[in-house]
């Protein structure tokens, strides 16, 4: 069950930009935490708003009871975050939301980042451990995008940066370094992807053209994270359904099975079609 | 030191009520939060059927405030009384249910299932969303039709029937009375305020719905003055809802003459928010040389060269 108690920050590591890795104190999360889910955080205990803001937990020490997230000080909310003291305290509700299934016997995980969506993949790699294979793509517009590139070399899963101006890595978006790899007719594998919207919809498409599973975590504006304001709905479509629902992408995402979520572009045309109320 | 009060002759263990919308239907918070500390909690708006709400965004954040075009999204009043309520019940806590309809008969409709629904404290009944192209605000922006879905509501249950008030109106005395005529037991002032946010980047609203309801602390004044305004206009209790945070803005509208409180966006930045205010009002009784929260009910000592509307007869 996730706890919502004051967090003090116990590290704090700032990396090129606005890219900053805090590690705060937090049992709850620390303890059950699965790759993919994340947390409701924000500087400071103040019940006033603003909200909190999700992020994913990017490692855990569970000896230590911490937890790491990788963020951008993008807006408010993650600016206040990242500039936190040491011993400073945040408000944290977590852990959230349902984890990266694993992929199946035999399948080697292709996990698929854009930008700051690299941080699950860290501890999704720490979990797949000797098991199944992994590899990650990850992608940004410029090196200076790709903060993390050096921090998977102790667990051993081969990382292949990509970037949309070259300087390093593949040049290109991170998709067509996948789709390279796939061209490459590797054994069976299972699609992962966290980062920005159009990122994941080219990997759901990829997986669709290539017969392949996949998952992505998405990221929409999230008010409470368990599921009751609704802010954060998402158009899916389960096999057995005959029109889309919108699901809270906090309570039955983030991680979502890319062949149930209606896409933008998707969405216009059966908005169209839908009824105002759903038949009873 | 007693923190219990009385609205519409049901006894709460103390005045804190979570606010419709702002606490999904309560089981989201099992194993997070007791929901036996709660003095009552009011679920998300129930229709009869099924509801997608709006299209996201539905939230957009401004000073102090959320503004919010979430739309009426719900399970529909039978899947909430056949799954929901059994798992609300096992809490000691006051169960109140919000009800919608896009016309009179459809909320008369939703109370006549919650009659028969076991365990449900009262109605508030949802004059006042402004988030829904029918129903909603348009019944609570014209006193007669106000009028005519509470008298509806009341003949179709036995049950404490609370209106929640629109502050989306010139003077909201008159709604509280209109209220109060067509037998409400209490009221609840007030829902969110009627806002607009814009992207300037893209000149076009900041929510998919266009408009959005405004809550949170950037609206508690108006909000204290809307209850206090009714409170006097009429003899049923007031329940004072709009940017309550902690134990002193709590106090604000008890002190204005209402008989307890809804916390509403606050849920979202603080779980365990209850206990705190809860903690702070017994050490403000006690500072205060009082064992009774009831005893600070509208105890506002207004200037009396100050305007102020007039008390109910």
């Amino acid at each position: 069950m996730p706890a919502d108690e004051p967090a003090p920050l116990l590290a704090r590591e700032p990396l090129e930009g606005a890219y900053v890795l805090l590690t705060f104190r937090h049992a709850e999360t620390a303890r059950a935490a699965r790759a993919g889910q994340f947390v409701m955080i924000k500087a400071g205990t103040s019940p006033e708003l603003p909200l909190r803001r999700p992020f994913s937990v990017m490692s855990v020490d569970r000896a230590r009871q911490t937890f790491t997230l990788f963020l951008k000080a993008v807006g408010p909310g993650s600016r206040a975050l990242a500039g936190l003291r040491v011993g400073e305290v945040a408000q944290c509700l977590g852990p959230l939301g349902r984890s990266f299934p694993p992929p199946g016997a035999g399948e080697e995980a292709l996990l698929v980042a854009g930008g700051y969506g690299i941080a699950p993949f860290r501890l999704f790699c720490e979990e797949l451990g000797t098991g199944p294979r992994a590899r990650v793509f990850y992608g940004g517009r410029t090196g200076h995008d790709l903060q993390l590139r050096d921090r998977f070399a102790d667990l051993k899963v081969p990382l292949l940066p990509a970037t949309e101006d070259g300087s390093v890595g593949h040049r290109g978006r991170v998709t067509s370094a996948l789709e390279a790899y796939l061209d490459g007719r590797p054994g069976p594998v299972r699609l992962y992807a966290c980062g920005p919207p159009a990122m994941l919809q080219a990997v759901a498409s990829l997986a669709g053209e290539r017969g392949l599973e996949a998952s992505v975590s998405l990221d929409p504006w999230m008010g409470c994270g368990l599921g009751t304001c609704l802010s954060c709905v998402v158009w899916t479509q389960e096999r057995e359904e005959p029109r889309p629902h919108y699901r809270c992408a906090c309570t039955e995402g983030p991680v979502f099975d890319a062949k149930t979520v209606v896409w933008p572009g998707e969405v216009t045309s059966l908005a169209r079609r839908r009824p105002e109320r759903s038949p009873a | 030191m007693n923190l219990s009060v009385e609205i519409a002759g049901l006894r709460l263990k103390n005045p804190l009520i979570a606010a419709s919308g702002t606490f999904g239907y309560g089981v989201e918070y099992e194993g997070i939060l007791d929901l036996s500390r709660l003095g009552g909690l009011v679920s998300k708006g129930l229709y009869l059927e099924p509801r997608d709400g709006c299209p996201p965004p539905r939230i957009v954040e401004t000073p102090s405030g959320l503004l919010n075009a979430i739309g009426l999204q719900g399970v529909g009043v039978r899947a909430f009384v056949r799954d929901v309520l059994p798992r609300l019940l096992v809490h000691d806590t006051a169960i109140f249910v919000n009800v919608c309809g896009d016309t009179v008969e459809e909320y008369a409709e939703v109370a006549r299932i919650l009659e028969d629904a076991p365990g449900v404290a009262g109605l508030e009944i949802n004059i006042s969303c402004p988030n829904v192209k029918k129903g909603g605000m348009a019944f609570g922006g014209d006193p007669r039709m106000t009028h005519e879905v509470v008298a509806a509501v009341r003949k179709a249950t036995l049950r404490p029937v609370i209106p929640k008030l629109s502050p989306n109106v010139a003077d909201i005395t008159v709604f509280a009375r209109a209220a109060a005529e067509a037998g409400a037991d209490a009221l609840s002032c007030i829902n969110t305020l009627l806002g607009l946010a814009i992207d300037v980047e893209t000149a076009r609203p900041a929510l998919a719905f266009g408009t959005g309801g405004l809550s949170g602390p950037a609206i508690r004044p108006l909000a204290v003055r809307m209850a206090w305004q009714a409170a006097r206009a009429v003899k049923i209790p007031v329940i004072g809802v709009g940017g309550i945070a902690s134990a002193r803005d709590a106090l604000e509208f008890l002190i204005a003459g209402c008989r307890a409180v809804q916390v509403g966006t606050a849920n979202f930045v603080n779980v365990g928010i209850y206990d705190r205010i809860l903690a702070d009002l017994g050490h403000y009784l006690e500072r205060h040389g009082r064992t009774d929260i009831n005893e600070v009910v509208a105890t506002l000592s207004y200037p009396d060269s100050a305007p102020a509307p007039p008390r109910s007869e």
